[in-house]
């Protein structure tokens, strides 16, 4: 028993001792970033990128805080709502209305003049026409297709489906190859990814949630019906339905033909070598190739940070051409916010990489605001409930549409 | 025959609980992260190149150390503490009792997630943000531990006290020399217990504290978790690895369990 | 005997101080937002009364996390309690190798929740290890796996659960086993009862303490299972529960007034369920 008091003596006093620890030098500033970037193929980037600007920089010093994905949205929401937010925060593109709307962000209207033409997606970042986040790094979804089970199915290797009717006969063909052999990757009821598999197939149909001037929703639209039935056709008689993860496991081991990705499948097949011969293509539309879903890392600065300029300072340092073409190139990513960096030959020398690119001029955001959490939920319950419970597909997006508008008027 | 029954019995229970385990450590072994495919479980070859890994890059091995101081103090103080708080609630009467005793059930009956902004406040104000202090500090005295402690010291005759007291004893002196002895099973249950729990917290840890210098081990490993994929075989070893501390703890404690209370002990 | 109560006042500060100094303010805290319209970020917040709580009571979502929590709990429950009485009593006696099966059994609670489900998400998953077992014994799994599907996603997460936390209880029941002293056992032999009646009329009664507390800690445990149901599910097929909504509604919606009132109709219903507990247990058992 008294060792036991006498450790807790001696771990009381340890703790006391690391409480009174703290390194701050005079005359230099400490800016706090929380980030995302933990993966250790893109640390030792990140690190450099910081490493260089200290040095460039000798009265500014740049603290990284890792977040996980899992819970790192918590922590964001934490430290905003009590006041202890970090100087710099990154930001999924459809966390900022949150925190911009509750006057929480920095206004970098003036700060983003000189630069607004190189980039691309400020409207996330955007709010009451005021800027309250740099793009950094977007991302969109192509379609991967197993050339090896395609040229099975009958086709050409070099063939690519570039509307629905060669989708569907695509998907149908490779469907019958064998019985445990899937046409499509169907996205399960998975919270914040079902939906944005759907809003591809939506906007290609020239489908849209909301109206322009968001007043009403045009979800039960003629379009709307059309695309949804395509792709419950699609999902029903072909698909493999199971968790984004593993559909793409079932993608490398030759499960499923074809399924929508992003530049993270990759990233991955990259670095653990598989051996998978696969094409990406632009997502088909009815008729011609349509739009794909794009999100985005933001970078946006505490209102209540006490150096906002130096803040801003590292935020265009990180953002700059140079810094992102350094950073798409160790993360295999295709696609900087930066339109200069991204004409760099390294993403034209790449076929993969190039059709992101491509992609990413041929792709949308949804209308993010303070409605959008809830509009998301109504969304992802009607896809379940079509795709998955067998509800009708007109009535469902009626009842959709009911919901949305009295989530928009305020009830 | 009854005998080879109750082995048979014995080992199948023990496949069941282990066979999950077996799997997180051949996933840790597989080399390099890929498909988690199933169906070549047994050939799809071996490697420790990730434990390896785990050691040499990044700062697993800090985390590993400050869970254990973490762990270490807290059990340590839970020890203590709950078995003072527990040993009065059973045996003392004083004003207020029920009231504080359901006060320390009460706070295990709201969700963490309700009061975590509160005290994530409270532990800025105190100025414990991002130190082992807000680790170890609101947790010293379990509620569980407590109201296990009491509960045990109900089951005890009192008749042993009653002599000591009878005999001029002090009260801290029965406390400890006593009742403690008397309680080892409890209190080895406890200690396995506190540890174990502070040991895989994942949440306070996260939102009270910022840094690398005091991380714990499953905040370090929840990075492992990206955005888009999970390091298989490296979240696996080092799930692995965090479990082998707990065995030990456990092995340690357990033998006070089952030994329980020395046969002379509580006759008198 | 007044000196005595002032000891006891004495043995309890350390928690009386630590629920002062850590508790209490968070507990108030969260009870008063209960009463207003207060959402995360917004500064001005008003006074509402019952207004939460009725909309609550109305509110499908709410309800529905509600009814899961109870299967949740309901099924649980007796299956752990018993699971772990049965083990402690299989491993109690000395025999060759019992330290490996108390081991054994106790491994499951030493991991953490996290990457147990995460284990589990993929064993349950089409192709996985219980997947095929299932399809070996005939049970024809549901097509695209046990976790996405609303027949099976919550009571697949509860069988987890039950594996996963029976070792601790077993344990505990261990120690309360060793409690008992020996003599009541030699007693009622010489008195010539079975192993039955020796179970039933001394270790069941005097384990009376140790169970309750098992049980009030397991329900109070259960009702706010959240863990396995955001790694594996997030709510989704059929399997939100009550805290899973306090989660959702509070810190991804920030209606943390909403939130905090959803928590103490939780806490009230696990209050009650404690309580009724006690009751059953007092005789001869508690305070």
């Amino acid at each position: 028993m008294k060792n036991v008091i006498c450790f807790t003596v001696t771990a009381l006093a340890a703790v006391l001792l690391s409480c009174s620890s703290g390194d701050r030098r005079s005359g230099v500033v400490t800016l706090d970033w929380w980030q995302f970037w933990t993966d250790p193929s893109v640390k030792p980037t990140i690190e450099q990128i910081v490493a260089d600007f200290e040095a460039q920089n000798p009265g500014i010093n740049i603290s990284i805080t890792d977040l996980t994905w899992a819970n790192g949205h918590e922590k964001i929401v934490m430290a905003f709502a009590s006041g202890t937010a970090p100087d710099i925060v990154e930001l999924g593109s459809d966390w900022i209305p949150e925190l911009s709307s509750a006057g929480k962000l920095a206004d970098l209207t003036g700060d983003a003049a000189g630069d607004s033409a190189d980039f691309s997606a400020w409207t996330p970042g955007t709010y009451d026409n005021q800027i309250y986040a740099f793009p950094w790094i977007l991302g969109t979804r192509v379609l991967y297709i197993n050339t090896v089970l395609m040229t099975r199915a009958g086709y050409d290797e070099d063939f690519v489906p570039f509307n629905w009717p060669q989708l569907k006969e695509l998907c149908y063909k490779i469907d019958s190859l064998g019985k445990d052999m899937y046409g499509f990757g169907a996205n399960a009821a998975e919270k914040h990814r079902l939906y944005k598999k759907f809003l591809p197939f939506l906007w290609s149909n020239g489908g849209s949630i909301m109206s322009r001037d968001g007043s009403f929703s045009t979800i039960a639209s003629d379009k709307s019906y059309a695309a949804l039935k395509f792709y419950k056709e699609l999902c029903d008689s072909t698909g493999m339905v199971d968790t984004q993860r593993r559909l793409e496991d079932a993608f490398l081991e030759g499960k499923v033909g074809v399924i929508i990705s992003g530049d993270w499948l990759l990233k991955r097949i990259r670095n653990e070598q598989h051996d998978i011969p696969f094409i990406t293509a632009l997502i088909p539309g009815p008729k011609f190739p349509g739009k794909s879903f794009v999100g985005g890392e933001y970078l946006a600065v505490s209102r209540q940070s006490k150096y906002k300029s130096a803040a801003i300072k590292f935020i265009r340092f990180l953002t700059s051409r140079d810094n992102q073409l350094l950073f798409c190139k160790a993360n295999y990513t295709a696609t900087p916010s930066s339109k200069t960096a991204a004409k760099d030959p390294f993403f034209a020398k790449d076929p993969q990489l190039q059709t992101f690119v491509k992609q990413l001029n041929l792709s949308k955001m949804p209308k993010v605001d303070q409605h959008w959490v809830y509009i998301e939920d109504v969304l992802e319950t009607t896809l379940e409930n079509v795709l998955y419970q067998g509800a009708p597909v007109a009535e469902s997006l009626y009842e959709a549409k009911l919901e949305i508008e009295k989530i928009v008027s305020g009830q | 025959m009854v005998r080879a029954g109750r082995y048979l019995l014995l080992v199948f229970i023990l496949a069941v609980m282990v066979f999950p385990l077996l799997w997180m450590f051949r996933v840790s072994l597989l080399p390099a992260a890929g498909t988690l495919s199933f169906t070549d479980f047994i050939s799809s070859g071996y490697t420790v190149a990730t434990y390896y890994d785990i050691f040499t890059s990044g700062n697993m091995l800090r985390y590993f150390i400050n869970s254990a101081v973490v762990g270490a103090a807290v059990t340590a103080g839970n020890i203590l503490f709950c078995f003072m708080v527990g040993y009065a609630f059973s045996r003392y009467r004083f004003i207020g009792k029920n009231f504080w005793f359901f006060s320390i059930i009460f706070v295990l009956m709201i969700p963490a997630h309700i009061i975590i902004i509160p005290l994530y406040l409270l532990v800025h104000h105190l100025g414990l943000y991002d130190t082992y202090g807000a680790l170890i500090l609101p947790f010293l005295v379990n509620p569980i531990g407590i109201f296990l402690v009491k509960q045990y010291i109900d089951t005890l005759p009192t008749a042993v006290e009653e002599a000591a007291r009878m005999d001029g004893a002090g009260e801290l002196r029965i406390l400890f020399r006593v009742v403690m002895p008397l309680c080892r099973p409890a209190l080895a249950v406890l200690a396995i217990q506190v540890f174990l729990t502070n040991w895989n917290s994942f949440l306070f840890p996260f939102i009270l504290t910022s840094s690398e210098s005091v991380r714990t081990l499953p905040v370090g490993l929840a990075l492992y978790q990206g955005h888009q994929a999970i390091d298989w075989p490296h979240l696996m070893a080092g799930s692995s690895l965090a479990v082998i501390p707990v065995l030990v703890i456990f092995l340690f404690f357990q033998r006070h369990i089952v030994s329980g209370i020395t046969a002379g002990a509580i006759k008198q | 005997m007044r000196a005595r109560n002032f000891t006891g006042c004495l043995f309890t500060l350390p928690r009386i101080i630590s629920f002062l100094l850590f508790w209490l303010f968070p507990l108030l805290y969260s009870l008063l937002l209960g009463f207003t319209d207060y959402r995360l970020m917004r500064p001005s917040f008003q006074w509402v009364g019952f207004d939460n709580f009725i909309a609550l009571l109305s509110d499908r979502a709410f309800l529905i996390s509600l009814k899961n929590t109870f299967i949740f709990v309901l099924g649980t429950i007796p299956v752990t309690t018993v699971t772990a009485l049965f083990l402690a009593l299989l491993i109690e006696k000395k025999f060759p190798g019992r330290t490996i099966f108390r081991s054994g059994y106790f491994m499951p609670s030493i991991t953490a929740m996290v990457v147990i489900a995460l284990v589990f998400a993929n064993l349950y998953s089409r192709g996985g290890y219980i997947y095929l077992l299932a399809e070996m014994l005939g049970l024809a799994p549901p097509e695209n796996g046990f976790l996405l599907d609303n027949r099976t996603a919550l009571i697949s997460i509860m069988a987890m659960d039950v594996w996963m936390s029976v070792g601790y209880y077993m344990l505990i029941f261990l120690a309360g086993l060793k409690s008992i002293p020996r003599e009541l056992y030699e007693a009622a032999e010489v008195a010539g009862a079975g192993a039955w009646c020796k179970f039933r009329s001394i270790t069941l009664p005097l384990l009376k303490p140790v169970a309750l507390f098992i049980i009030v800690i397991n329900t109070i445990k259960s009702f706010q299972v959240f863990v396995e149901v955001f790694v594996m599910t997030k709510g989704k097929y059929d399997t939100s529960t009550a805290v899973y909504f306090i989660y959702e509604s509070g810190l991804n919606r920030f209606e943390f007034g909403y939130a905090s009132a959803a928590a103490y109709i939780l806490f009230l219903i696990i209050a009650i369920f404690s309580l009724v507990q006690f009751r059953l247990f007092r005789r001869r058992a508690i305070w």
